[in-house]
Formats: structure tokens, C-alpha cells, sequence
């Protein structure tokens, strides 16, 4: 067994779903994979069985953040080193891994976050997006402390600790901004690594435009929840020095 | 002071409450843990109609001065909680449930490989 695991969370995927995997298979053999078909009401959970990848079969609906949770507690449940989440509509390069796992591998971040603000190269998203995640990003930075640029990003790679952190708790819905306050909250250490994203090919993508108001609002008061519930934070430094 | 023919109703409609809420119970269609919050509405409601006074005093320490006012407001108080705490379940459930489909899909992949195995 591998000791990395790719969740790739899939939801009516069915057009995408062969190519990402196959791509897997063919050219990353060093890493396991994992698909949770997220109560699909296409055909992607037949894909997966004709095809014979690894697959969870969620019988409803969770959403991204429950399907991505359901690949956490996969990952803790066969002891998997680094867990790696990747969008199942073929945006994320995998040939990215590469560069971010040895982040995690020499204990100097907890979470590496795939960003495709660093170099500004590739898929970039439209303006209007580029402005809601800015000033998420600067929600965060303000709760934190933190500064991430990419926060909406959903190609991450994460070590065994928050592995067993993000299979206990991970949010629901429109997961990625407030598990990033999580991990910081967690004493985690989030790092950007830049990555090149492409343009989804097949299907749409599950926030339209009417979604985004909603989505802003339920982010921010999300990140200010999840900030509020952890109470003061310390110096990890704190704890160390024993007062006795 | 309430008036006498709005006393009457409001003691029919405060016994009707209560059977209800037992006939849910005898029934099994309501749990008893959360028909707690509806039992307290309705024994604040009961001690209200019977002693009207109680309702006037609080209402006058509130600084509300129309008895009938005070009477809607707690009311609405009461369902505001009711509300919440409902809310505050489905909640829960919706953990729950999480938990159950993330279980369940794990053990049905078990249960493919030990199929696929000869």
C-alpha cells in the first residue's frame, strides 16, 4: 500500500470522472486513490463499478464537504500517511503533488493548499470571483492571522494529524475557507504551494451566480463562527512552558 | 384583569392543549424529551389564565402596559424557543445522519471486497 491517498470527491461526474481516474492509474501509480460518489444522480457510481476503480458509494447527498470528510475517515481508517483532496472534474494536476507533498514530508506545513494566485498562471477564475475570494481571504487573515491567497481552492494535501483532525470535524457545506480557520485553530500550519489549474471541461460548476451572494454570506459568518468557537487562541509556545 | 368570556375560552383551549399533547404522547408520535418545552408554554399558560394577576404583575415588571400585548409577547417568546429548539435538533439529526451515510458507504466497499474474493 501507498502511503498517500487521493479523495477525490465526485458529484454527478460522470463525463469527467474516467479521465481523472484513468490519468491516475496510468501516470501516478505511487499514490492510492479513493472516489466518493456523492449520491449522484447520474451515472457515476455505474462508471465506477464497470471500471473497477475504488470507490465510497454515500447513498445521499451530502454535499462537498461531507463526501471530501467521508475520504478523511477512509484515509484514517487504513492508516494513510498524507491525504491528498482533489476536484473530480479534472481542474487539479496531479504532476503538482510533486512540489507540495514534501512540505508535509519535512514537517514544515500540516496543510499544503494548491494556489493558482502565486504565479497567476493558468485557469484564474472570473474577476467577480477573484474579488469574493479576496476578501475572504482577508476574512481569514483577519481571524487568523493567516494569509492565503487561494482559499477556495479545493486541492489540498494534509498529514496524518489532520487527517484524524478533519475525519472527527470538517464543515459541511462550501467546506474550504472555514477549514482552513480550523487548521490554523488547530496550531496546523497552512502553507500555498503554486499550482497551474485548468478550465473544467465537461459540466458546470455547482456555484452559479445567484449561489454566490449566499455563498459569501454563509462563508463569512462561517469563518467568524469557527473563529469565535475556538475562544482565545495562544502561542503554541504556551503550552510548552509548563508555569510548575 | 381578563375579561370573564375570554377566561373561559382561554381554560377550554389551555386543556385542550394539554390533551393533545398526551393524546401525541400515548401514541408514541411526539418523544417525551421534546414536548418538555411545550409542557413548560403550557403550564406558564395555565397558571395565567388561572391566577390572571401573575400575568399582570410580570407584565407590569416588564414595563408593558396593555395585559393583552403582554399575553402575545410571551407567547411569541415561547414559540421563538420552541422554534429554536427545534432547529437545534434537525441539526443534530443532520450530524447523525452524516455519520450513518459516511459508515454506511465505508462498510458497503467492505462488504464489495469480500464478494470480489473467492
Amino acid at each position: 500500500m501507498n502511503k498517500v491517498l487521493l479523495i477525490i470527491p465526485a458529484y454527478n461526474e460522470a463525463e469527467n470522472i474516467e479521465r481523472v481516474v484513468d490519468n491516475i492509474i496510468e501516470n501516478f501509480p505511487q499514490y492510492d486513490y479513493i472516489v466518493v460518489n456523492d449520491g449522484s444522480s447520474d451515472e457515476t457510481r455505474n462508471v465506477c463499478r464497470k471500471r473497477g476503480y475504488q470507490y465510497l458509494n454515500l447513498s445521499i447527498n451530502l454535499g462537498i464537504g461531507g463526501a471530501v470528510q467521508t475520504g478523511y475517515k477512509y484515509a484514517q481508517d487504513k492508516g494513510y500517511e498524507i491525504a491528498v483532496q482533489i476536484d473530480g472534474d479534472g481542474q487539479h494536476d496531479i504532476a503538482y503533488l510533486e512540489k507540495m507533498l514534501p512540505y508535509l514530508e519535512s514537517g514544515e506545513a500540516d496543510v499544503v493548499i494548491g494556489s493558482r494566485f502565486i504565479e497567476k498562471e493558468g485557469f484564474q477564475s472570473s474577476a467577480t470571483r477573484r474579488t469574493g475570494i479576496k476578501i475572504l481571504s482577508f476574512m481569514i487573515w483577519l481571524c487568523t492571522g493567516c494569509k492565503v491567497k487561494d482559499v477556495t481552492s479545493g486541492f489540498r494535501a494534509v498529514n496524518k494529524r489532520f487527517i484524524d483532525i478533519y475525519s472527527v470535524n470538517y464543515p459541511m457545506d462550501y467546506p474550504e475557507p472555514e477549514a482552513i480557520v480550523s487548521a490554523v485553530m488547530h496550531g496546523g500550519v497552512v502553507k500555498e504551494c503554486p499550482v497551474v489549474m485548468r478550465d473544467r471541461e465537461k459540466g458546470t460548476s455547482s456555484i452559479n451566480f445567484m449561489k454566490s451572494i449566499y455563498y459569501m454570506i454563509k462563508v463569512t459568518l462561517a469563518i467568524i463562527v469557527c473563529r469565535i468557537s475556538f475562544g482565545v487562541r495562544r502561542d503554541p509556545s504556551f503550552y510548552k512552558k509548563k508555569p510548575h | 384583569m381578563l375579561p370573564s368570556t375570554l377566561k373561559v375560552v382561554l381554560t377550554i383551549g389551555v386543556i385542550a392543549y394539554f390533551v393533545m399533547l398526551f393524546m401525541f404522547l400515548k401514541k408514541k408520535e411526539l418523544e417525551l424529551k421534546y414536548t418538555l418545552l411545550w409542557m413548560a408554554a403550557g403550564a406558564v399558560l395555565g397558571i395565567m389564565v388561572i391566577w390572571p394577576y401573575t400575568l399582570t404583575w410580570f407584565i407590569h415588571l416588564l414595563g408593558i402596559t396593555d395585559n393583552m400585548n403582554g399575553l402575545f409577547i410571551l407567547c411569541i417568546a415561547f414559540l421563538m424557543m420552541i422554534l429554536m429548539s427545534i432547529t437545534s435538533i434537525v441539526s443534530k439529526q443532520a450530524q447523525k445522519i452524516k455519520n450513518l451515510t459516511q459508515t454506511i458507504s465505508k462498510m458497503e466497499k467492505r462488504i464489495r471486497e469480500l464478494e470480489e474474493e473467492p
